[in-house]
């Protein structure tokens, strides 16, 4: 593999794999906003 | 040569791929899943939509008294705390004049003598003027400084009451809790459920915005232990704290239990009768030297039979029962 081409991958792996973990992040807080705390017990715990 | 440089790629490849998935299955199993609502329709019905709690809408949670005397004149504005918001729309219902509440879609209007801003919203707008009397449990000691740095003295009239409830997820084996467990884990002296007869697994001990309704009654509860913050409550199995009639209606299909405090079980007759060692009262609070006779009659009127029984109606306590 051209050192280039493996630039251009490891810069589009970089950008999705930020991306979507900000997004995971963004979307779970707007989530914890919304969600009351009983809630949340009744999703978790053992 | 080539061949080594590929195999060294791929591998870093790999790895950056690897170290993604990882970070975001970790984010989804410690936190995503735990915030996404599977509120079915009967949870909905008891959370406090605020639309569902509009006075002289005919909604089925509003329970107002029939033939009450309405106010005239100089309406006061009222406000509360989310949890209440049934009570004080009953006791709007019932004795506000019908155009004197303005409800726009989402929330109540500047003018509307009947607001929704939440306990923390409330006593702050008691305090600078904006709402007459508010319904909410006690206030934090921040809320009485900041009453007091304003020149304002506040009267607490009580109207109801209600017991202050600590839930776990219904799978927790652990059913009954002390006072001094409960302080033992939120001053991170008790830090797993084996301490208390569960599972090896640690404590989530899960709190809510300062100066909520719920919060304040933390704080009291610790007396002067002070709170210490739990870093690791992600890891943990929860316990959380509510108010009973915000937890009650969830119960059915909520996947949350109530603990017994002492053995004690938060019923209507335990909190009546104080063996329930932590109900506390819902009060009508308003500005004290307030000139305004219509503030007076709605507190009247919350206290008289037809107003206890809203209070019931409601899912709260009555006075004397």
């Amino acid at each position: 593999m051209k050192d280039k081409t493996f630039v251009i991958i490891l810069t589009a792996i970089m950008v999705i794999g930020i991306g979507t973990t900000a997004a995971l992040v963004i979307h779970g807080y707007n989530l914890w906003k919304e969600i009351s705390i009983v809630e949340m017990i009744a999703n978790w715990g053992c | 040569m080539d061949r080594k440089k590929l195999v060294k790629q791929l591998a870093v490849i790999a790895l950056f791929i690897v170290l993604f998935a990882g970070l975001d299955l970790a984010i989804y199993q410690l936190f995503i899943k735990r915030v996404i609502s599977h509120h079915t329709p009967g949870m909905q019905k008891m959370s406090v939509e605020v639309a569902n709690y509009v006075p002289f809408t005919g909604s089925e949670n509003v329970f107002p008294a029939k033939d009450a005397e309405k106010l005239e004149g100089d309406i006061p504005t009222i406000d509360g705390a989310a949890a209440l918001l049934p009570v004080y729309a009953g006791f709007v219902e019932s004795i506000y004049p019908e155009d004197s509440v303005i409800y726009k879609g989402e929330d109540y209007d500047t003018a509307s003598a009947m607001h929704y801003t939440n306990t923390r919203g409330a006593y702050k707008d008691i305090v600078d003027g904006n709402a007459d009397i508010i319904i909410c449990a006690q206030p934090s000691d921040e809320q009485l400084a900041y009453a007091a740095e304003k020149g304002v003295e506040l009267e607490m009239v009580p109207v109801g009451s209600d017991a202050f409830v600590f839930i776990v997820n219904s799978n927790n084996p652990v059913s009954d809790i002390s006072i001094e467990q409960i302080r033992g884990i939120y001053s991170g002296q008790i830090t797993n459920w084996s301490e208390l007869g569960g599972n090896n697994m640690p404590i989530a001990a899960m709190r809510r915005n300062k100066n909520s309704g719920s919060e304040t009654a933390l704080e009291k509860l610790m007396g002067d232990l002070p709170i210490k913050p739990d870093y690791t409550a992600l890891f943990g199995s929860p316990i959380g704290f509510s108010f009973r009639y915000y937890v009650t209606g969830m119960l059915a299909e909520g996947g949350v239990k109530i603990l017994t405090i002492n053995g004690i079980s938060p019923t209507s007759e335990t909190i009546a009768d104080g063996s329930y060692p932590v109900a506390g009262n819902i009060y009508a609070v308003y500005r004290k030297g307030e000139t305004n006779e219509n503030v007076y009659k709605a507190i009247d009127f919350m206290l008289s039979p037809e107003g206890q029984k809203i209070i019931e109606d409601s899912g709260y306590i009555p006075l004397g029962q």
